[in-house]
């Protein structure tokens, strides 16, 4: 019954030369992944079209400055917040010699006009910054600058239970260092090296922020941008470290029961999801209200081993959320959000379970192949994974909700075409005949 | 080259050692669905059915067993399985009865008479079996039973009983014919010839065939008697036999090759005239080709491929080739050449491919890897929804209706980004319009 509901197929594997770890992918660009591996190499994964076929490629991409001896630790890629243009690539590494290893983070970008996108020459363009610690997370997020412009910045967090901030110095046309208390007051003193780092800007100027810490330490705080300044902040202590936090939005129908639940209430709250490494991982509802006070488990998810990723998005296209978790057990689960209805509290109920042959380590989902519809890639301990949605199934619903918009267009030009009847009465007729005629089923 | 995982798999118990040839898939209780049915080394036959890891029949048969094979090789209109020695013991089992016992009293099987673990017949033909097959090679509807031998010899046995003897203990194998060969058999198979008779197709090393004729179809069965082409030795390869040699790169003339037949083609009536075949070597040539000699195509890859097997991956009624190396890599190749590849994780002592009820209680394309280390692996959710990688914007640019939504949408159909932000848009609630 759980696998019947498993909506993906898988369309391609790309086995890597040597393992990644948690921090290892990141989305570059729109339809382009980067994956980075133990062993110095970044791979660049993608689906490249040739003689009207796609197929997925999985190439090498030779960042400098890593030497042969690094081991990478952290990737991670955005585009620069407008007016800016431009995809900036950060790298965290260990260049381990052996009497002493030395962390290094190399940011790539290019500043020539014309290949700021173009991946081979931001590869060339390094900017080489040596660490006093030893990196993990390595994040991005959008920030409100002085001028009230905004600015995508780099948050790294190390072993010296401390988060650093590089931002680019705009005169200088170069990354650096920066106090982060400035612009992320929320991310002074810190009970404990920071594992993950999560935020999410919300209604009002404000931001959530949250991250989770090795010794098992969740913060949350909720910060006003202009300032900064920081309105709220919770802490809650777990038993295990922490591999990962998520902030996401979730709608929710007030009155799923009542009949015409499609015009019920929609409630939509942020909430913080929390994976440890040994417990049952839970989500922590209505944040910006109740703080880390109302907490959801998710059943089960402590059963395969430590939750190393997780991923909250609308895999089933009903406009609601689900929850993915990938574990070091191999498998993937799927929780959907159940409301509460008669006598039962509102819960996130286990839908499918996958196994894979590896441990999962991180998962993303993005539109590899350029069709609007997305895919989930999966990194896993032996490479990477694709899974694509059911194109047959997918392909249906599509054309069945196209079909709705085109019925809904042809009845809202029927009642204009009704007002002023003089004007268009060739028209409208014609419209209708087209938009019904392909309804029924082939 | 598209690469791909399969996960769901259920491991057998197995403790012996097989020969390449020792392992099926097949119906072999007449319940329509199918079973695995494998053969070791020291005599022991195994069927397992569904997801148990156990054996769900064991039999005892005399000699090492090297090939195993389940068909109505009596012509009654029922499947037997069939189990031949490399002593040359034949031995028939018919195992229809004993689904019956076991839904009857379930728990008591292990103490079922002696007699009924016997095979149903057995009978002594001539040893160094290698590899047989079950099928109609002459083309009178009936099917015969061939037997490949180690010494480069085939020979063709049909089922006979005298017309008063009811019993099935009756009857015994009679020998039709005996070819002989230049070259080591690695694979039997029968495909249609382009006439859409049934062709007898061995293989020979160096990526090469022969086409075994049957003369009794000519002679009319003047004398069936045993070695018809009495003299080999003095006469060279009779001319029964018809060797073919493919072109291309081979690098060593005597390397192993194999080859399947009648490999589906999607519709019956193209099925039957012009056969498909395919062909395999141990340095890693693949091809193939149909009954008029024509390539269809020919693939190198750098693996040592061991095992050919057909099998319908997508579900549309065409076969596709599936190759098996050593190492565990496996080829899934259909007649366009599309290749998809599966890495199986250990070496491969034996491979085989087909249709086997494991979970679902309905049979299912099955993927079956004998392990080294005491495990057989059913893969039994291998299909898959196309041979290549595509995007949705093809799947429902087949479709007519989508046309003309996006006419009434006012959506261009030449422009890609403007359908692809309305899919998302229609998909995804939390994407920009």
């Amino acid at each position: 019954m759980l696998r019947e509901s498993y909506p993906f197929a898988e369309d391609s594997f790309s086995r890597f030369p040597s393992q990644s770890n948690i921090y290892g992918l990141c989305q570059a660009g729109e339809q382009e992944l980067l994956a980075a591996t133990l062993k110095g190499k970044v791979l660049c994964f993608r689906y490249q079209e040739l003689q009207h076929k796609i197929r997925p490629v999985a190439k090498e991409v030779q960042f400098t400055y890593i030497p042969v001896d690094a081991e990478i630790v952290s990737i991670d890629a955005f585009n620069k917040s407008p007016p800016k243009r431009g995809l900036v690539v950060g790298i965290t590494f260990v260049k381990d010699s052996g009497d002493k290893a030395t962390p290094f983070l190399n940011i790539y970008c290019d500043y020539e006009p014309g290949s700021e996108f173009n991946l081979e020459s931001i590869a060339q363009s390094c900017l080489n910054l040596e660490l006093q610690f030893t990196p993990f997370h390595l994040y991005h997020t959008e920030v409100q600058c002085d001028d009230g412009g905004r600015e995508t910045v780099f948050l790294l967090s190390g072993h010296d239970q401390r988060i650093h901030l590089y931002k680019e110095n705009a005169s200088l046309h170069q990354f650096e260092e920066q106090p982060v208390e400035r612009l992320f007051p929320e991310l002074q003193q810190l009970p404990s090296n920071v594992l993950w780092l999560d935020m999410l800007s919300i209604a009002g100027g404000r931001r959530l922020s949250a991250f989770g810490c090795q010794n098992g330490c969740v913060g949350l705080a909720l910060v006003n941008q202009t300032g900064p300044e920081v309105l709220q902040s919770w802490r809650f202590q777990f038993d295990s470290p922490i591999s990962s936090v998520l902030l996401f939005p979730l709608s929710c129908q007030t009155e799923p029961n009542q009949p015409g639940g499609e015009q019920s209430v929609e409630m939509e709250s942020y909430n913080l999801l929390v994976t440890s490494s040994i417990e049952m991982s839970v989500v922590y509802r209505d944040v910006q209200e109740r703080g880390l006070s109302r907490s959801v488990c998710l059943s089960e998810s402590d059963q395969w081993d430590a939750v190393l990723c997780a991923l909250v998005i609308d895999l089933d296209f009903d406009g609601q959320k689900e929850v993915l978790l990938g574990t070091y057990g191999q498998e993937l689960l799927c929780y959907k959000f159940q409301p509460a209805g008669r006598g039962r509290d509102e819960q996130f109920q286990l839908q499918w379970r996958r196994s894979f042959k590896s441990p999962l380590l991180s998962i993303i989902y993005l539109d590899l192949t350029g069709d609007g519809l997305r895919e989930l890639a999966v990194l896993t301990l032996k490479g990477l994974h694709i899974l694509q949605h059911s194109l047959t199934s997918t392909a249906d619903l599509v054309l069945e909700r196209l079909a709705l918009r085109v019925s809904a267009l042809s009845a809202g030009s029927e009642l204009e075409s009704a007002k002023a009847q003089d004007t268009e009465e060739k028209d409208a007729p014609a419209k209708t005949e087209e938009s019904t005629a392909p309804t029924p089923p082939t | 080259m598209r690469s791909l995982n399969y996960v769901q798999r259920v491991s057998l118990d197995f403790t012996g050692t097989l020969f390449p040839h020792a392992i099926c898939l097949g119906d072999a209780d007449n319940d329509c669905l199918n079973e695995l049915v494998v053969g070791d080394t020291s005599g022991k036959l195994l069927v397992y059915k569904n997801d148990d890891s156990k054996p769900w029949i064991t039999r005892t048969c005399v000699g090492m067993l090297t090939c195993v094979a389940v068909g109505d090789v009596c012509n009654k209109g029922k499947n037997f399985v069939v189990a031949v020695g490399a002593e040359g013991w034949f031995h028939l089992f018919d195992l229809t009865a004993a689904t019956a016992s076991k839904s009857d009293s379930s728990s008591q099987h292990e103490f079922m008479s002696p007699d009924d673990q016997k095979p149903l017949f057995t009978q002594h033909i001539p040893a160094n079996t290698k590899v047989i097959i079950i099928s109609d090679i002459d083309g009178d509807g009936r099917s015969e039973l061939v037997v490949g031998y180690t010494d480069r010899v085939v020979r063709a046995f049909r089922w006979e009983e005298p017309s008063d003897g009811s019993e099935l203990g009756s009857g015994q194998l009679v020998l039709l014919k005996k070819w002989l060969l230049e070259g080591q058999v690695d694979s039997l198979s029968v495909n249609p010839g382009p006439e859409g008779l049934p062709e007898l197709m061995v293989s020979q090393p160096g990526c090469g065939y022969a086409i075994l004729l049957c003369s009794w179809t000519q002679q009319d069965s003047n004398s069936s008697g045993e070695d018809a082409p009495a003299t080999p030795g003095s006469e060279g390869p009779s001319r029964d036999v018809v060797l073919h040699l493919t072109t291309g790169r081979i690098h060593n003339k005597n390397v192993s090759t194999h080859l399947i037949g009648s490999i589906s083609k999607g519709s019956k009536e193209e099925s039957y005239k012009c056969g498909l075949f395919a062909l395999c070597t141990l340095d890693g040539t693949l091809k193939l080709m149909d009954s008029s000699e024509q390539l269809l195509w020919s693939v190198q890859v750098d693996h040592q491929l061991f095992a050919l097997q057909k099998l319908d991956v997508t579900g549309d009624g065409r076969e596709e080739v599936v190759a098996c190396a050593w190492d565990g890599q496996t080829y899934i190749i259909d007649h366009n050449r599309t290749v998809v590849r599966f890495q199986f994780d250990e070496n491969v002592n034996a491979f085989c491919a087909g249709q086997y009820t494991c979970k679902e209680g309905k049979n299912s394309p099955c993927l079956v890897y004998v392990s080294f280390n005491h495990k057989i692996y059913i893969y039994w959710k291998v299909q898959l929804e196309r041979m290549e990688s595509t995007n949705m914007l093809r799947v429902l640019e087949e479709k007519p209706e989508f046309a003309s939504h996006l006419k009434a949408l006012g959506v261009d159909t030449e422009d890609p980004a403007a359908v692809r932000a309305l899919v998302a848009n229609v998909l995804y609630k939390d994407s920009q319009t």
